[in-house]
């Protein structure tokens, strides 16, 4: 499962309308995501019949990600696009994902513990509990995934300590951010491929929701207001990195008593 | 009468047990009464500190079976009737919570911070866009308010002692069949920095030097922190990140270092008491919450902070 999330970190907030801009947000793929595509491409490498198929849901604007992704190795992709879905909260989100899901024969779920714009987590869950699967998040190691003994056995980096579970298949596995987990590179004779072939578009028409289940209507959460995080301005004393500055800090953290023996 | 009911995780029985702030800040003191589902077992002092405690007959129910507990929690609204429910924002409250709004049909807010109300409706307050926005969210529809609450966020300051009833559920056939814990390796136990009066922290503009903070945090008998940049380049460990994905600290004294400041640490450091920032921009976030800001290089100022401390050591003892 792959969710594509405007990039953080070229948010612009309209303060005067309290809004966000969203006119020509860039989009990236969700990095959490992209650790367990990566998982997914390194485990095809390693048992060589598995197949993969992305699912995301996203605006038509998602596709040359997806196209992207499937020179990369993934084998199909699955985008669900429906002017109707704009605006769900996860619970939306979750039901339309679930119900195309359902469809659809499989060992295991691949996705990203959090992402990074809402950033809830939740959507993992509420699909394992909605197509009635067992789940884990915030997995550091797929230390082994088989099919046949429908186990899978990962890792779990938690703040104390280091987990070790065994999962049943099918599950929902939630990978956690590692930067060192990359996508391959496309090779040169793949970089023009047309993919579009392997790319499936899906609408409400296809998956059947009930419209008042959908979108802004049909969420369980309703958003009062965004706001950029109000902080008090301290109004600091400016200083440079040279003799005198060095001196002024060693004066004030002595005053304040922080030089002791 | 409210009913608030709180997920106690075995894991962090303490931090549950905080939770009852949010029903005071939700309903008042004595606007509610308060159920823990215990269902690992270990709740620490909710016996005293609750209305009621469910326990889970048949075995606990471990707090990583997230499907399990969800359809627990089901099977006790159905009789309850909760007006909330609250998780604590741990790795299996995150995996418990959503399941269970599910199930209840119920809208959830993940990961509170704070609480805002407006007669009898109650919003929440959680971080948004990395940590960038904050958004304010309602519950909508029949369900219950359902949330996950960020830990050490609330403190349940001025507990009210009771003397809870204690309620047997039915845990049988709950369990996920094959869901198993295999091995749990303790991690080596260090100092945590939240337990530090001093933080030296170090990100981008240091990462290549990371190693100097060492000394620095032992001249001024602190800790070294780091940003989520640094942890993210395998720097620094993650136990030692600081900000919303990582550790919410509040030192006496806090030396940003080559920190630009995402609003997401800024947000893990509000509450120092000092900050000293160094930074080539003065611009950097950071600097607006800082109390000396220091334009330049933050390597020539660890160096340069480093050589006055000992030049004054080498005076006072005549070394």
């Amino acid at each position: 499962m792959l969710k594509l999330v405007p990039d953080v970190d070229q948010l612009q907030y309209d303060c005067q309308r309290n809004i966000l801009i969203r006119e020509n947000m860039r989009l990236m793929l969700n990095p959490e995501d992209v650790t367990a595509m990566a998982a997914a491409l390194e485990l095809k490498r390693e048992i060589p019949e598995t197949t993969l198929e992305s699912v995301s849901m996203a605006p038509r604007a998602a596709m040359p990600h997806l196209e992207d992704l499937v020179r990369r190795g993934i084998d199909q992709a699955a985008l669900i696009s429906d002017p109707h879905y704009a605006g769900s909260d996860t619970w939306a989100t979750s039901r339309v994902l679930a119900r195309y899901l359902g469809t659809r024969d499989f060992d295991c779920i691949f996705c990203g513990t959090r992402s990074l714009d809402g950033g809830t987590g939740q959507v993992p869950a509420q699909l394992a509990e909605a197509l009635g699967l067992p789940l884990m998040v915030g997995v550091s190691t797929l230390v082994q995934l088989s099919p046949q003994a429908r186990q899978a056995v990962v890792d779990v980096d938690g703040e104390a300590a280091t987990l070790r579970f065994s999962v049943p298949l099918p599950a929902v596995l939630g990978f956690q951010y590692n930067s060192t987990c990359m996508l391959p590179y496309i090779r040169l004779q793949d970089l023009n491929r047309d993919v579009s072939s392997l790319i499936t578009v899906l609408g409400n028409d296809q998956i059947g929701m009930d419209e008042a289940e959908l979108g802004l209507k049909g969420s369980r959460t309703q958003v009062r207001s965004l706001k950029a995080d109000a902080l008090v301005d301290k109004d600091p004393l400016l200083l440079q990195v040279d003799q005198d500055g060095i001196e002024k800090v060693y004066q004030w953290l002595a005053q304040k008593g922080f030089l002791q023996p | 009468m409210k009913r608030v009911l709180v997920y106690i995780d075995e894991d962090a029985v303490a931090d549950s047990l905080d939770l009852l702030e949010v029903g005071r800040l939700m309903y008042g003191a004595q606007g509610f009464r308060s159920y823990a589902l215990a269902a690992g077992g270990r709740y620490g002092e909710a016996g005293r500190l609750f209305d009621y405690v469910f326990r889970v007959k048949n075995g606990p129910l471990p707090n990583y079976d997230s499907a399990a507990i969800a359809r627990c929690i089901e099977t006790l609204h159905q009789v309850h009737h909760f007006d909330a429910i609250i998780f604590p924002a741990t790795h299996c409250g995150r995996m418990i919570a959503p399941r269970a709004a599910l199930r209840l049909h119920a809208g959830l807010v993940a990961d509170v911070t704070g609480i805002e109300t407006d007669g009898d409706e109650v919003w929440m307050v959680r971080p948004a866009f990395n940590g960038r926005m904050l958004a304010v969210v309602g519950c909508r529809g029949g369900g219950p308010t359902m949330m996950s609450v960020r830990r050490r966020v609330f403190t349940y300051g001025e507990p009210v002692f009771k003397s809870a009833g204690i309620i047997e559920v039915d845990g049988q056939d709950l369990q996920t069949p094959g869901l198993r814990l295999m091995e749990r390796r303790e991690k080596s136990v260090t100092r945590d920095i939240r337990e530090s009066k001093v933080l030296i922290s170090g990100g981008g503009g240091i990462a290549r030097d990371f190693r100097l903070l060492d000394r620095l945090a032992e001249a001024l008998h602190g800790m070294v922190a780091a940003s989520r940049r640094v942890v993210d380049l395998g720097i620094a460990p993650r136990e030692i990140q600081v900000g919303q994905s990582g550790k919410m600290a509040s030192p006496r004294l806090y030396i940003a270092l080559g920190i630009s400041g995402s609003a997401q640490h800024v947000a893990g450091i509000r509450n120092a008491e000092y900050i000293i920032s160094v930074n080539k921009n003065k611009q950097a976030p950071i600097c607006s919450i800082s109390d000396i800001v220091l334009e330049g290089d933050a390597r020539a100022f660890v160096e340069g902070l480093l050589n006055r401390i000992e030049t004054s050591k080498i005076r006072t003892y005549g070394r």
